[in-house]
């Protein structure tokens, strides 16, 4: 008796019983669409927190902090302890064999605009050169801010596309333009100050926003222009409009140059901060975290809920193993009859345990196909929704059908194995 | 080649049923079957027939004494060795036809040479050969609940005949029909028999046929009470009805779905009493093909006698 004799007679015992077949599948469908469905959501997001992070510099980008010793003196940190401008000049200048940019942002500030008597909202933020290297944006005409900028505490600014095409009709009418800005800093609880600055237009940027996090703000009823509403001035230029002359950051990042270690540079520059700066100081020190680094954090955070979500499709699965295992058992005893007639034409055990595994094995891969285009059409709907489409695992799709045989035949085999160990005699009597 | 198809020698059989009692069926059969010959087994119910039936069909061992089949030892097999000499030595014909629900007639017949490894073309082309020694060619695609008691029949005894086996082994095989189609499976043995040179072992309860045989066997409580090999055929055959009839309902409830309108309902308590060779005779020339829808459905409870 041929496999393939026993998968014909399978599945003819599923066409003749439709119904009871399908709620068997039921527990496998669930558990296989969604371990399909996980999967491919695990991909989308994956794919997603890879945009985001190859869209601020990838994998080059290292933030410089600093950050308490192991058994500070102090818990709090003073100006002392803050990187200073000079320090950032000095390592730039020092490991510029490393350092393709530096970048920081010495604040930001909600601010407005008034134009034709109506008023927009605003963020202003105060950057160096090098911030473009890291901000998810793009210049579509100008110039950004620039070293002089910064040295020269020049009013200029960069401005979005959006901004440019609202306030001025076009990105190309917007540059050399005045943009008049009204800060509103709180002085008090209740108290605001206004302060007004006038800023030269020098470019204009394109928000380059990931699919998943504009997505996401649709998601939740947020615009997501108005995330284009940043303005980027020089950090001195704020710097000096909020009357801070010090000048100095908690972190600094650093654009590491394509095809170095990074992780060496980085310890490099890092020891020799704290060697250079940090060797007196009893609380504090610098150290450096690759953007590598962060991403396995989100990884590892992804992995979690998709072990957790996949636990739950176990479940399913096992419950579902354990329906086959029952309808297996009915099936056998249904057919105690045919089982001796088998018996008595000399089917010996070892063909009637493989006939019930093989029907076994057969619904639970019907379910789990059945799962897995289920699983599939779920992730591709997912994917239109946050707007990213990733092709089908063909890992998972392997797995799930590797699964369902394996759940076929573990729950397969302890009813098959009944039915082999039936007495002819008593089965062939059996009504 | 073996003369002896069936050689055993003091068969006994006990079954266990919690120490220490244990229920001797059989105290010591001894007989032999030779080749071609065309026996019957008669014996009442409870009288160890069906026992001594499970034991030449290698469905079972006996507790003690030697039984051999075209040479093979059976008393001494395993379930592995049994389930072989089942599938190449022996065809079965049940009571109840047993065709596997949801497969084909042609595949019912294949059946037993898939077990045995026949490669596929070559069984079916046997399977179409013995589809046309019992004149089903035609139903070839049918499935069993597509056809008619006899045809079922029909289609049980060419699956018998797959292997080409030593014996066939037919319990009650017209137990289950109406007298006319009861008849054309008889007749279709004696074919086999005649032509085919077969062996073949009828268990019956049915005198009547057991008289058609050339043997026939008598069995009460365990215990060969007449062979008619051994007494001279006459007496044998004047003998065993005497012994073993005890008209049973299931001629009964075959009559009355009978759509031939035959002559016993004419007469009420004919067939109560002795009226079943009037039956067979009637009938012998009606045709088959007549579908009799409740043909399966005659009790079956005869069959665990």
């Amino acid at each position: 008796m041929g496999i393939w004799e026993n998968v014909v007679l399978a599945f003819a015992g599923i066409r003749s019983n439709k119904m009871r077949a399908i709620l068997t599948m039921l527990g496998i469908i669930i558990g296989i669409s969604s371990v399909i469905a996980i999967s491919t959501l695990g991909d989308i997001m994956q794919a997603n927190v890879m945009d985001i992070f190859n869209s601020q510099g990838g994998s080059n980008l290292t933030v410089f902090q600093v950050s308490r010793k192991d058994k500070p003196a102090r818990d709090y940190s003073s100006d002392e302890d803050l990187i200073t401008m000079d320090m950032i000049a000095d390592v730039k200048k020092k490991y510029s064999k490393y350092l393709e940019a530096v970048s920081f942002m010495s604040g930001n500030y909600e601010a407005s605009t008034r134009h034709h008597r109506k008023d927009y909202d605003l963020v202003v933020y105060g950057v160096n050169p090098g911030y473009i290297k890291q901000s998810m944006t793009k210049m579509m005409m100008g110039r950004y801010i620039s070293e002089s900028d910064c040295e020269n505490i020049k009013n200029v600014c960069v401005i979005s596309d959006r901004q440019a095409e609202k306030l001025f009709g076009s990105q190309r009418a917007a540059i050399g333009k005045v943009l008049p800005v009204t800060y509103n800093f709180q002085v008090t609880r209740t108290e605001k100050m206004a302060v007004y600055a006038d800023y030269t237009i020098v470019g204009v940027y394109k928000y380059q926003l990931s699919s998943l996090m504009s997505s996401m703000m649709n998601a939740v009823g947020e615009d997501a222009e108005s995330w284009n509403n940043e303005v980027y001035i020089p950090y001195s230029t704020l710097n000096r409009l909020v009357g801070d002359d010090k000048d100095t950051q908690y972190y600094f990042y650093g654009n590491m140059m394509n095809g170095i270690d990074i992780d060496k540079a980085c310890e490099e520059i890092q020891d020799y901060m704290n060697q250079s700066y940090y060797r007196d100081n009893d609380s504090y020190e610098i150290h450096y975290q690759t953007m590598e680094s962060q991403m396995e954090m989100i990884g590892q955070i992804l992995g979690i809920v998709q072990l957790v979500i996949s636990i739950i499709a176990a479940i399913s699965l096992l419950v579902g193993g354990i329906g086959v295992m029952n309808i297996m058992l009915v099936s056998v005893t249904e057919r105690t009859r045919e089982i001796g007639v088998r018996k008595a034409l000399g089917a010996p055990n070892s063909a009637i345990r493989i006939q019930f595994i093989v029907e076994s094995i057969i619904i639970c891969l019907v379910g789990g196909v059945i799962g897995i285009i289920l699983g599939l059409l779920m992730g591709v709907a997912a994917g239109s929704i946050v707007g990213t489409a990733v092709p089908p695992s063909i890992r998972s799709i392997v797995i799930a059908v590797g699964f369902s045989m394996a759940i076929g035949i573990f729950f397969g085999y302890y009813p098959a194995n009944k039915a082999a160990k039936l007495d002819p005699i008593e089965a062939l009597r059996y009504e | 080649m073996n003369d002896i198809v069936i050689n055993a020698r003091d068969i006994v059989k006990k079954f266990y049923i919690g120490e220490p009692n244990e229920l001797e069926i059989l105290h010591g059969m001894t007989f032999e079957v030779p080749k071609g010959q065309f026996v019957s087994i008669v014996g009442q119910s409870g009288s160890g027939k069906s026992t001594l039936m499970n034991i030449i069909g290698a469905l079972d061992r006996p507790t003690s004494g030697t039984y051999f089949l075209d040479g093979q030892d059976i008393s001494r097999a395993n379930d592995k060795e049994l389930s072989r000499i089942r599938n190449l030595e022996i065809g079965f014909v049940f009571q109840t036809f047993n065709l596997i629900a949801r497969t084909s007639a042609l595949k019912n017949i294949e059946l037993p040479m898939m077990y045995a490894g026949v490669p596929a073309k070559e069984r079916r082309k046997r399977a179409f050969d013995l589809l046309d020694i019992v004149e089903m060619t035609d139903r070839s695609e049918h499935m069993p609940n597509e056809l008619s008691g006899g045809q079922k029949q029909r289609i049980a005894i060419a699956r018998a005949m797959a292997n080409d086996p030593s014996i066939i082994l037919a319990d009650e095989p017209t137990g289950a029909l109406d007298s006319k189609t009861g008849r054309l499976v008889m007749d279709l043995f004696h074919k086999l028999h005649r032509e085919q040179g077969k062996t073949i072992v009828l268990i019956t309860h049915n005198p009547e046929l057991a008289a058609e045989t050339d043997r026939i066997i008598t069995i009460a409580d365990g215990n060969i009470i007449s062979d008619s090999a051994e007494v001279s055929p006459l007496e044998g055959i004047r003998r065993a009805p005497v012994i073993a009839v005890k008209p049973s309902g299931i001629q009964e409830t075959g009559e009355k779905n009978d759509e031939a309108p035959a002559a016993p309902d004419t007469v009420p308590g004919v067939n109560e009493t002795n009226g079943t060779s009037e039956d067979v005779q009637q009938q012998e020339q009606v045709q088959d093909h007549v579908p009799e829808p409740a043909a399966a459905e005659v009790s079956e409870s005869e069959g665990k006698a």
